[in-house]
């Protein structure tokens, strides 16, 4: 009836995590190519983890590198032949120019457009549709009704992002290179820590993963999904980029309640998993755009 | 050798008038609501209307910024915009959201097509997409050098717009990928901005970006301390006027180069208009195809551009003043930081 799914970013991250609560996993990280052994950069590890993932009965997808230059097009070819061999069930794209090449190779396999599509209407999902997109991320600056309206008209699958960090800009370098190591002359994964934007001032914080900044606050949707699900709506998602496995499969373990519960007719117990959530999140909790506001907002369900 | 349209801005009749009368081949105007930018740098459509007669009586034409994101609940008014100025006469429309291109181009099959520097291109394969869609140009991003043009020029045979900015930078990448201003406020429209049918962002109209990425921020790991934070950094920094790479951009082919700036004083954009105009037709007709000879110009332009462009974005920043009022509903339930 629903599917709720996360990210993976690596071999180590799959087999560390606890994905039970989710019926699918977005493989690799689409923001940095460096990232350790990321699925999206490595094609020699993709394999083993459709296999692990598929073993666990999970639908498995693919993150491709989101904002490819023209010195990267060929690294992400390679990852797409590999990966066509094999039984993934999605391909996320973020970058128009690589749906035209998916095409031109005459990929079979169903492409998801990721959040850095910037998908914001109808029209351009039905463009997106001939190029063999099934489901796309809205911008997440849309609100609810737009996205309804979106899944409607186009029609199309749509995933709603329901819990984690807001992906807000992606950047063609790591700024945690660049400014909190100088000097530095590779990559020695120091966003395996969290980092943290603090303006001066001290009143608003972001989290910056190197290549990707994202929100400080963690969107929450729990206390409205029995909302989102009477919207027709039946894709979401767990951002969990940057996150500690346990706290993802916490995470994952609330919305899976959640979702159960409404399946069954029965009544949420938000409140409890609000409280929950709420401990998780080291900035607060936020709703995001849904409800029409800036995205740092939280809007309760009184 | 293509001859490369100059385009400059028009953020208002003074501009348009000045920008014609000292060379430029096209105009660009916003219509309130449309275009990305607060409505004083908007033009009113009798403004628009009188700037597609003026230019057009002189020899130069019009292209009308339409780059938002349109909600999809307004979809069929961003296109009846689009029908009415091209019924008075624009040239062309410059847009963002890959939808409205085929629409568009089915629509009005004459216009010239531009894709905003908005849509956020990464690569060669992008400009060939948009290109299959039906757009005539694409604006690339202010870092690509010749080589990334001729790239571009050899995968399809869209045109290539450029920005007169030059930046070796390449970190986050704007516009296009970026939403920080919204996640941190998210504004109303008011009734000057001339519509709502959606929330305003720097994405979605008239609502300008308050730069967010200009403010100073401390940056740190979360266990770091005070001697390991990198205090008081910018997130971007700012770009510079191209000159030195002129000769070459046209060489690979650029066929229009837009000068930004609709937001600036009328002064400034009339004399970089006609500074640009003499660089162009100097390299185009052989003339003056050392770019030394501009130094002196360009350095006291260069001046009076950064100082504008310093008051604007502390201009954009005081807008934001008020950032932290959305977190009061979730601290009020315990629920916050």
């Amino acid at each position: 009836m629903f599917e709720l799914s996360t990210d993976c970013s690596n071999p180590q991250e799959l087999r560390g995590g606890d994905y039970d609560a989710y019926d699918a996993l977005y493989l690799g990280d689409f923001s940095c190519p460096d990232y350790p052994n990321n699925f999206s950069s490595h094609p020699e590890t993709l394999a083993e983890a459709v296999r692990i993932v598929k073993d666990q009965g999970k639908q498995c997808y693919l993150r491709l590198y989101a904002v490819p230059s023209n010195h990267e097009l060929d690294a992400v070819k390679r990852v797409i032949e590999t990966a066509t061999a094999l039984p993934f069930d999605g391909f996320e794209v973020h970058n128009m120019g690589l749906l035209r090449v998916l095409r031109e190779l005459g990929c079979a396999t169903p492409l998801h457009l990721g959040v850095f599509g910037n998908l914001y209407t109808h029209e351009t999902a039905r463009v997106l549709k001939e190029y063999g997109v099934t489901r796309v991320y809205p911008n997440p600056e849309l609100s609810l009704r737009e996205v309804v309206f979106i899944k409607d008209q186009t029609p199309i699958e749509v995933l709603i992002p329901v819990h984690g960090k807001i992906p807000l800009v992606i950047s063609e370098t790591c700024f945690i290179m660049e400014n909190a190591h100088p000097g530095a002359e590779k990559c020695s994964f120091f966003c395996a820590k969290g980092h943290w934007l603090t303006r001066s001032q001290g009143d608003w914080s972001l989290k910056d993963a190197g290549r990707m900044t994202l929100s400080g606050k963690d969107l929450c949707m729990i206390e409205h999904m029995d909302l989102l699900a009477a919207q027709g709506l039946k894709h979401f998602f767990v951002q969990g980029h940057g996150e500690e496995r346990a706290r993802v499969a916490t995470i994952g373990r609330a919305y899976r309640a959640a979702l159960d519960a409404i399946a069954a007719g029965e009544p949420t117990a938000s409140a409890a998993s609000l409280a929950s959530l709420a401990g998780l999140a080291e900035m607060g909790l936020c709703n995001g755009y849904y409800f029409e506001g800036a995205g740092q907002q939280y809007v309760g369900r009184q | 050798m293509v001859r490369p349209t100059l385009l400059a801005p028009a953020g208002g009749l003074d501009m348009a008038r000045a920008a014609v009368d000292a060379g430029a081949d096209s105009l660009y105007v916003g219509p309130l609501g449309w275009s990305r930018r607060p409505y004083e740098s908007e033009m009113g459509d009798a403004d628009i209307r009188t700037a597609i007669d003026y230019a057009g009586a002189r020899g130069a034409d019009v292209r009308v910024v339409l780059n938002t994101f349109p909600s999809p609940f307004e979809y069929q008014a961003w296109l009846d915009q689009a029908q009415r100025f091209f019924d008075w006469g624009a040239a062309g429309f410059i847009v963002s959201d890959p939808g409205a291109i085929p629409r568009l181009r089915a629509r009005l099959p004459t216009a010239v097509l531009h894709v905003s520097v908005g849509s956020g291109i990464s690569n060669a394969a992008d400009a060939a997409f948009y290109r299959d869609l039906g757009a005539d140009l694409i604006v690339v991003p202010y870092r690509w050098d010749e080589a990334e043009v001729r790239r571009a020029r050899a995968q399809s045979d869209i045109g290539i717009e450029t920005f007169l900015f030059a930046t070796v930078q390449t970190g986050k990448i704007c516009p296009g990928k970026c939403i920080m201003s919204s996640y941190l406020k998210f504004r109303d429209w008011t009734p000057l901005e001339g519509k709502d049918a959606c929330y305003g962002s720097a994405n979605r109209g008239a609502k300008e970006c308050y730069r967010v990425c200009q403010t100073r921020w401390a940056f740190a790991a979360a266990d770091a301390d005070e001697a390991q934070t990198a205090p008081g950094l910018k997130l971007r920094r700012d770009a510079h006027l191209m000159l030195d790479q002129i000769p070459g951009m046209i060489a690979a082919g650029v066929s229009c180069f837009k000068l930004s700036g609709r937001e600036r004083p009328t002064p400034i954009i009339r004399d970089l208009v006609a500074f640009y105009r003499r660089v162009i037709d100097g390299v185009l007709d052989g003339s003056a195809t050392d770019m030394a000879v501009y130094a002196d110009a360009m350095a006291v332009l260069e001046e009076r551009w950064v100082t504008e462009k310093r008051k604007r974005v502390d201009t954009l920043m005081a807008r934001a003043g008020r950032y932290g009022e959305a977190t009061a509903p979730l601290e009020a339930a315990g629920l916050g930081a």
